[in-house]
């Protein structure tokens, strides 16, 4: 190599002058790209289209996955935003019912002042037999509840008498199940009579109404309460409405049927009436 | 083991399968309303155990019961499931031994026998208190018994295999 420069060295120096400055002339004066420049991208041409192909392929790839992995984060994250907003609206339906529930409780105080001294109770636990219809609440002595206390909903409607106490518990008999009997007075003709639970009519959500003076003129629709003579049970709690007047077996005395007010099924709180005063 | 060990052994066995029973019942069956009665257990634990044990120990067995119910479910009147349920583990014990052979058909009847026993109850009880309403109580109770009826087998299969455990664990051991 060192020789053939030594004897060619300056013969293609002098060759390589010329070319260049044979190409340099002919792109001034040519309108289109030298022909050397020409050659060459016209080879390098189908390279350089599949090199960017695949340049574009493979970054069309890393922005997806990007683009999923970003995705996939965000709808993790918007899928605990709307849980939490969720729960946050299902506190705000809970606190909205429990607000309403105090402001008719709020009401029914204003209207009853012999009513003193309410508990608020939440139901645990509906009928655990077949063959009675009572509530399981969670109050209980601690709280100042004792036997044969009355229990209502907000809107002052009786759902029945605590039967059992125990510390932070008592069970209520609602005003179907064949144990309850209540003094009650129809509210139209102030006519006074029993209002007591029936087996026969406890699966149909019924109670009925005995002991009617002779003569009584009840009509559907009549409203029940209760009667508060003897002063076991505040007076004017509503029992229910007539539903039907039917004769005993024997013929010789009728009773109304009654359709409770409370109902049973859909309560989740209710409020324990701890005292109240004995109006004449 | 000595005798007085299986015997505990086996007694534990039955009360935890009666725990879970009554889980069962508290937790799932009390909210499953057909016919507007959910199923009911406990007859049928008195029955079946009465069927498997025998007329005696099915009585002292079924007094527990009893006791556990009363203290846990509402009644018509106290101890109502404490004198009734001796009385069921009594009749399905006995019916067990000597009318049918003891078996999953034993259980059967006897668990319906138990049911009827204990809807007759209630019956007298109403009629106790001037209130008869033998249509009603034979209604309630006639669906009761129909929708209960199916967890014989459950229920019938589990005690058995304990008492199958127990005899086997005897004899491998005589």
């Amino acid at each position: 190599m060192k020789e053939f420069l030594k004897r060619y060295g300056l013969w293609v120096l002098f060759a390589t002058a010329v070319i260049a400055v044979g190409l340099a002339l002919l792109s001034v004066f040519s309108t289109t790209s030298s022909p050397l420049v020409n050659f060459a991208q016209t080879v390098t041409s189908p390279f350089r289209a599949a090199y960017t192909a695949v340049a574009d392929w493979v970054q069309d790839k890393q922005n997806y996955y990007e683009d999923t992995t970003a995705l996939k984060a965000e709808n993790e994250e918007l899928k605990q935003k709307i849980a939490q907003m969720e729960a946050e609206v299902r506190q705000a339906q809970s606190d909205s019912e429990e607000n309403e529930r105090l402001r008719n409780l709020l009401n029914l105080r204003e209207q009853r002042r012999d009513l003193s001294d309410f508990e608020a109770a939440t139901i645990t636990e509906h009928s655990t037999s077949n063959w009675t219809s009572y509530l399981t609440l969670n109050r209980g002595t601690d709280h100042g509840v004792k036997k044969k206390d009355c229990v209502i909903t907000e809107s002052g409607y009786l759902v029945g008498v605590v039967s059992d106490v125990g510390n932070n518990w008592c069970t209520v008999l609602n005003i179907i199940d064949t144990d309850t009997s209540l003094g009650a007075q129809v509210f139209r003709t102030d006519d006074i009579g029993v209002a007591e639970g029936d087996f026969a009519l406890m699966g149909k959500g019924r109670l009925r109404l005995d002991f009617l003076p002779a003569g009584a003129q009840l009509l559907n629709g009549d409203l029940v309460v209760t009667s508060g003579l003897g002063g076991y049970y505040p007076s004017g709690l509503v029992i229910g409405t007539v539903e039907e007047i039917q004769t005993d077996d024997s013929g010789a005395t009728s009773y109304a049927v009654l359709q409770p007010s409370a109902d049973f099924d859909s309560l989740s709180q209710v409020f324990i009436i701890k005292s109240f005063d004995i109006v004449d | 083991m000595t005798p007085r060990q299986e015997t505990i052994y086996k007694w534990g066995l039955y009360a935890l399968a009666t725990l879970l029973c009554c889980v069962l019942q508290g937790l799932v069956l009390q909210y499953v309303k057909v016919l507007s009665v959910f199923p009911f257990l406990y007859p049928i634990l008195a029955a079946v155990l009465s069927t498997l044990e025998g007329p005696l120990a099915g009585m002292i067995y079924s007094l527990a019961l009893g006791v556990v119910c009363d203290l846990t479910i509402s009644a018509p009147i106290p101890c109502f499931y404490t004198l009734i349920f001796p009385l069921a583990g009594l009749l399905a014990g006995t019916l067990a031994r000597s009318v049918l052979s003891s078996g999953f058909l034993s259980a059967l009847v006897t668990s319906a026998a138990a049911f009827l026993l204990t809807g007759a109850f209630h019956g007298l009880i109403f009629v106790f208190s001037s209130r008869p309403a033998w249509a009603e109580t034979a209604a309630v109770c006639g669906r009761e018994l129909a929708v209960s009826i199916p967890w014989v087998l459950p229920v019938y299969f589990l005690f058995r295999f304990v008492w199958r455990r127990c005899l086997d664990d005897q004899r491998t051991r005589s």
